[in-house]
This record gives structure tokens, sequence and C-alpha cells, in this order.
């Protein structure tokens, strides 16, 4: 191809020079929510400093998750939970439980609900009077701003960002609820976490084995939720392999069987409110004593019992119904993760019901280890959170630094083994990306992701990040089936990537962290590797490409032969001795390894040559069967329709030669 | 279906191969110049390059250049104005001839790629 060829285009203009990222970052100023069913708690761990609970005037930290909007200006936590016996259906509490659910999903509850505003209006909206209709993402706002203003009055400075957590099992649709409260409430939602995964981050589990590999297993008794979560740690990034648990099951049952008992000492076989109310309040006493002595006092003045003995034994069997149906979830989810209990490197015990000694010691022995109970279980979930929000801040903190910049290329590989690169190095942090790969033959299925690294034109020059596999792909023609891939680099490189076929929905994510075990030098090695490897490079991709366009001809070709080729009048027997033979040279060219990027254009250029009048007849048969019985008005517009797909091909190819 | 196929890198299979260089016409050097003194930076070079990205996959890059040359990149003296290349684009752009252009489109530099196989509407995209 010489210059003359073509249309020279446009004129350029000299650029300044991309300017290194200098991204504004605020050190310290991240902070850590652990926004709860019952209980909320903010954290924060500045500059690399322990992680701490911030805490209101009077030296609460733990915040009721508890809204109300009885008075003209909401009142958040333990006062507003006062007015929720007297005004139950103004008084918001456990909204955690309406995120991101639709009016059709939400089960009971005592709240007033606004009318839908058109047909498809799915959004919840509480009628709180006076004109007052709140969504659950607006409740959960007021909660984050309580926290988020009392961590700004700690920090003595603006809040720059806040790392949320979200139980594992959370949906797409409930985490992006989540999201869009912490926006309402003012706060720039670094990252949402799992809460097994903040545990974890708070016992620094991720530097277990140099951050290389791990596998946990987070017990997370609440008052009255049960979650069990088994993570698996791999180079530096923690995934949930299974969930389990019991959402209605949690301390609060604990409290309510000691009860029991103590009215049944009594002598109170049906207890008034009053009686009812002092019996929990003292069971919760006797329950939380009982964690350090082996015997305790109980007195219920309003039922008449004094100096009744409770022994940590006699409590023990209490309860004992309740915390085997834990273990039998964990059982369970171990076997939904295939993880035995042998194979776990720690164990991390959450929520304040795991500070009864019974609760230990069954863990114990389901997991056969002593699980990690150092760190305070009620607000560990806070910690990691914290220190995440820290190191996402722009902290230094042990060894982890943010990066302004992509310090290798990230894609992936198509056909022929050539990297298809989503985010270019060196640019700014963080970025997201996307790209729409189509499938290369009708029997395709499934298609095979293979996330790479590097600057090389060929996958197998590059660094392997990951590989996946996306199943369930419509069986549809060459090019029609059409799967996004969308890159997201976070403000810590990590990496998410998400696959999704656009017809059904189906959809594959995985993440990785790029930069783990990778260090300054390594980066300069493998730039200058691609450098010096530029020329054989762009050969090898033309190589590859030239394969992959041929073989999409002689598919295609072989393909049509195979189902017409037997009517004579489609297919003369010299034209098809011509073709099969340019088949044959295809395969040839195909599987020569010493071949040029010349030669596959030039077979394939034969191919299309000795095929062309074949599949104008072909092309010619369809059109005068489709046309049959039908009006030129119908049949131009499925001609458009034709015309507008073959656009959509072509855009939409994965190679873009 | 596909738009042309990729054109090896280089030329036709007849043509002499071509030297990892590009040329840089007076008067776009004379404006190059004109625009690095103005800038404040006399002695400041270009850099140009292929850079990953739109419609087609490739863009040009083409901006100035405070900085001293990397160790792999090809250096161009173009009547003085110094035209940094790196290795991996200099196979993809070796042999442009780097012109200024005034007319109707407006006044800007024009490359004359021997390499490229396809442009987009813009022209500011290529495909190899």
């Amino acid at each position: 191809m010489s210059a003359d060829d073509f249309d020279p285009g446009a004129l350029f203009q000299i650029e300044e020079p991309d300017a290194p990222a200098s991204r504004k970052r605020a050190p310290g100023r991240g902070i850590g929510i652990d926004l709860g069913t019952t209980h909320s708690l903010v954290a924060i761990a500045p500059n690399g400093a322990q992680p701490q609970p911030v805490r209101d005037a009077s030296g609460a930290d733990i915040l009721a998750s508890v809204v109300s909007y009885v008075d003209p200006s909401v009142v958040v936590g333990a006062d507003a939970r006062a007015q929720q016996v007297e005004h139950p259906s103004r008084v918001i509490s456990s909204v955690k439980r309406f995120m991101g659910r639709g009016r059709a999903d939400i089960g009971e509850h005592p709240y007033p609900i606004a009318a839908p505003k058109h047909d498809e209006d799915q959004v919840v909206r509480f009628d709180m009077g006076g004109g007052r209709d709140v969504t659950p993402m607006e409740v959960s706002a007021e909660i984050l701003r309580v926290l988020a203003a009392r961590a700004e009055a700690e920090l003595g400075a603006p809040i720059d960002g806040a790392v949320i957590t979200v139980p594992a099992y959370f949906d797409d649709a409930q985490r992006q609820a989540t999201k869009d409260a912490g926006r309402i409430a003012g706060l720039k939602v670094y990252r949402l976490l799992a809460e097994p995964t903040a545990a974890a981050l708070a016992y620094g589990l991720d530097q277990t084995k140099g951050g290389k590999q791990g596998l946990f297993a987070i017990y997370d008794l609440g008052g009255g939720t049960f979650d069990i979560s088994i993570l698996r740690l791999r180079e530096g990034v923690f995934q949930v392999l299974a969930t389990g648990g019991d959402s209605a099951l949690g301390g609060d049952d604990f409290d309510r069987a000691l009860a029991a008992h103590l009215l049944e000492a009594a002598g109170v076989c049906e207890p008034s409110d009053r009686q009812r109310e002092g019996a929990l309040a003292e069971a919760r006493r006797v329950k939380e004593a009982l964690s350090d002595e082996p015997q305790v006092v109980a007195n219920v003045d309003s039922c008449g019992l004094t100096g009744f003995a409770v022994t940590r034994e006699t409590f023990e069997g209490l309860i004992d119904g309740i915390v085997r149906r834990t273990v039998k979830a964990c059982r369970q989810t171990l076997k939904d993760a295939d993880v035995r209990p042998d194979d776990l490197d720690g164990v991390v015990l959450v929520g304040g019901s795991t500070r009864v000694p019974k609760v230990r010691a069954v863990v114990e022995k389901t997991f056969k280890q002593l699980p990690l109970c150092d760190l305070d279980p009620d607000r560990v979930v806070a910690y990691g959170a914290a220190i995440q929000a820290d190191i996402l801040s722009g902290s230094a903190r042990e060894g982890v630094t943010l990066l302004d910049v992509v310090p290798l290329s990230l894609g992936l590989e198509t056909m022929g083994g050539i990297v298809e690169q989503l985010i270019p190095r060196n640019a700014t942090i963080p970025i997201g990306a996307r790209q729409v790969f189509t499938n290369y033959s009708e029997q395709q299925t499934g298609m095979v992701f293979h996330v790479v690294q590097g600057e090389r034109e060929l996958a197998s020059d590059c660094r392997s990040l990951a590989k996946f596999e996306l199943r369930g792909i419509p069986q549809l023609p060459p090019s029609m089936a059409r799967v996004e891939v969308s890159f997201q680099l976070d403000a810590d490189a990590l990496l998410t990537v998400t696959a999704k076929e656009l017809m059904t929905g189906v959809k594959q994510t995985v993440e990785v962290k790029p930069t783990y075990g990778l260090d300054e030098a390594a980066v300069d090695a493998l730039v200058m590797e691609s450098l010096d490897n530029a020329e054989a490079d762009f050969e090898a991709r033309n190589m590859a490409e030239g394969r992959v366009e041929l073989g999409r001809v002689a598919l295609a070709v072989r393909t049509a032969v195979e189902e017409v080729g037997h009517i004579e009048s489609l297919l003369p027997a010299d034209e098809r001795t011509a073709i099969l033979a340019a088949l044959q040279a295809a395969d040839e060219a195909m599987a020569d390894t010493a071949g040029t990027p010349q030669r596959l254009k030039q077979t394939r250029e034969h191919l299309e040559s000795v095929s062309e009048a074949f599949a104008r007849r072909r092309m010619e048969r369809a059109l005068q069967a489709g046309m049959g019985g039908k009006s030129l008005g119908e049949i131009e517009s499925s001609l458009a329709a034709e015309d507008a797909l073959e656009e959509r091909r072509g855009s939409h190819s994965p190679q873009q030669t | 279906m596909n738009a042309a196929p990729a054109s090896p890198s280089g030329a036709a299979p007849e043509a002499a191969p071509v030297p990892n260089t590009v040329v840089v016409t007076a008067r776009a050097a004379k404006v190059m110049r004109g625009q690095l003194e103005k800038r404040g930076t006399p002695t400041g070079a270009i850099r140009f390059g292929i850079r990953g990205g739109g419609c087609t996959g490739y863009s040009y890059m083409f901006q100035f250049e405070d900085g001293e040359p990397r160790p792999n990149d090809h250096v161009v003296d173009a009547y003085g104005v110094r035209v940094f290349v790196d290795p991996k684009s200099m196979v993809l752009v070796k042999g442009t001839r780097i012109d200024f252009e005034t007319g109707i489109r407006g006044h800007g530099f024009k490359f004359e790629n021997p390499n490229v196989g396809d442009s987009c509407g813009c022209g500011e995209s290529v495909a190899f």
C-alpha cells in the first residue's frame, strides 16, 4: 500500500503533554462505616493508626439504626427508639431490610407506604405524614449523616470519603441502594466492603502468607441475625466462596430463652408486658455477666424474683438448641464452599453474641481451631472498613501505597491469542473501560475471558491475571451474540472484570489485583521487553489476525458448502472443486508456522474470489424465497433491518484489524 | 462485513524496507520551532507516536516534550528541532512525512503515514 492510496486525513496540532496525574488526595480522612440492621458504627484509622471507634458527645459509639420522623426535624439513634412505642408508624427501624427492594418483595412491616408515583414505580416510599415521603435510601442516609458528622468532628477536617460495609449476600440492587444512601448523605463512597471481608481485614488476614493465599471462616452472630461466610484470599484479594446463616437467629434468642427460664422460676405463667420487659432486661444482664462469672444472681422485681442463682451450665443448657442451629449452618456452608475445617487458616468471631463462652467453644469444635477474638466483636467490621478507608484516602500503610497511574496495560486475549487492550498503561487511576465482543461461530455457547497485563501484542507474552468463562450465550450466527466486558480499576488498583451477555443478561465477575507481586523493576523490565520486541510483536500480531480472518472466512464457506453445496444449481461441480481446493489451501496456510501475513491474506482473497459466485447465488435464492407473497414495502423494511444488523456486526467485531 | 484486513507493517513485499525514521518538512519544522518559542521552551522537543484508543484502535500522539529522550527513543533532527519517537510507535510510523498545511480545512500538521491501512472518518484514528 503506498501513500497515494489514501487521504492523509485530519490536521493535527501539537498538544501539551499529558500532565502527570496529580490527584487530590486527603490522606487520613477516610472513614469506615458499619451500617447495621440494628446498630451502626463509624471508625477511623487515620494515617496508619490502629482503628478506633468514634464516639458522640456523651461517649457512646454504637448508634441504634432507628430514625424518627415524629418531629419536624429528624431524630436518629436511641432518642428515636424512645419514640417508637408511642409512634410505631413514624419511627423506622431495621431499614436495611428494605434497601434495594421493590414494593413487591418487602415483607410485613408497620409503616404506611406512599402510593406509587406511576405504574412502573417500584420504589418503596414510607409515608411519614405531613407530605414527607421517604425512601429507604433516604432513611439510611440520615444514619450515615449522623455518623459522618461525628467522624468529621473527631478528625477536625472535612471527610474525604467513606467505606461502607454490606452483607456478603447483598445483590446488585441492595449494593446500589447503599451507595445511593451514601451519596444522599453527601459522602463520597470509596467502596462497599463485604462485612466478613472487613472483619478479616481488621485482623490483618490479608497479610497471611504474604497475601498469597488463605482460607477463612467468619462467624457473625449478632442480636437478630446469624451469618457464616467462607473467604478465600488469593494474591491480595478476598473472595467470598460461600455464605450461609439464618436471618432470624441471634443473641436476642439467648435473652428470650433465659427470660423464659426466669419467669418460670418466678412462677409467672402469663407475664404482663412490664414483667416480660423486666425479665428480658435481667436476662441480658445475667447473660453478659455469665461470660466472666460461673454463676450470677438474678433479681426481677416485677415478678417478685429475688436471689435466684443462674449457673453458666444452666444458661448453656438453655441456649444449646440455638447454638446447634448455627453449627448446622456452618457445616452446610463449608460444604457449599467445598472446604474442610482443616483447610482453614483462621476463624474470626463477629457480633456481640460471640462473647458467650459456649459459642466460642462450639466454634472451636466445629472448625477445629481457636477462633480469633482479640478485637471487639461489635466493632471489628467497622475497624476493617476504617483501615480500608484509610488506604483509599491515600495514606501510606504497611507498605500499601496507592498508584496514580496504571503501571502496565490491562487487556483481554481475543481470537488468535491477540491482546485487546482495554486500559492503557499510564492511564489515571481510578478508571473504567468497556468493550463489546462477539461470538465466532454459531455453535459457541460460552466464551473464555483471559485477563492479561503487559505491553506485548500476544497474550502468551503477557502476565496472566485471571481466566473465567461465561456460559449460557445464546446460539446466534457469528458476530451476532454480544458480550459486554467492563474493566473497573479502583483507587487501590483492585480490578473488577465483568462479562455480560446483552441479550440474556447472564454475567460473570472476577476481581484481581494486577499490581500484586509487581515491583518497579519488574514493570520496567516488562516495558523494555515490549520495546525490544516491538517489530517482532507486530509481525506476530499480524500473523495471528490474518489467521483469524482466514479462519472466519473458511468457516463460513465450509458451513455454506455443507448446508446447500449439494444443490447443483447453486454450486456447479467445477466451482465446487475450486472451492474445496481453496479451503484445503486455507487449512494449510493456517497450519504453516513459518508463513507470512501476506500469504494468509492472499489465501483468504483467493478463497473469497472462488466462492463469490456461490455466495451470490445463495443470496439470490434466499431473497427469492423471502420475497414470495410479500409486498415491496415488507421487503424493503426487512432489508433495512438487515442493513442495520450488518452495521452493528461491523462495529462490534472483537478484532479491529 | 469486515473492513479491509491488516496490511502488514512495512509495505508490499517487493518494496524496499522503510528506514526507522520520520521525515519532517522544512515548513513543519519552522512551525514547530515557532510554537516551542511561543510556549517559552525554545530548547524543548516534540514527541510523535501512536497510542491505543480511538474508534479504529490507534490514534496519533503529537505533543510538546519537556524532558530528555528516553533510552530507546529515536531522535530525529528536523532543521534543529528534535522529534522523539518511541521504538514501539516507530514500527507504525516509520516513513511518515510530517508536513504543515494551511488551507480551507484550517492550519495544522499533516501526517503522511505509509503504514496506514485504514482510517476513520475524522482521520484521527488509524488502522494498520
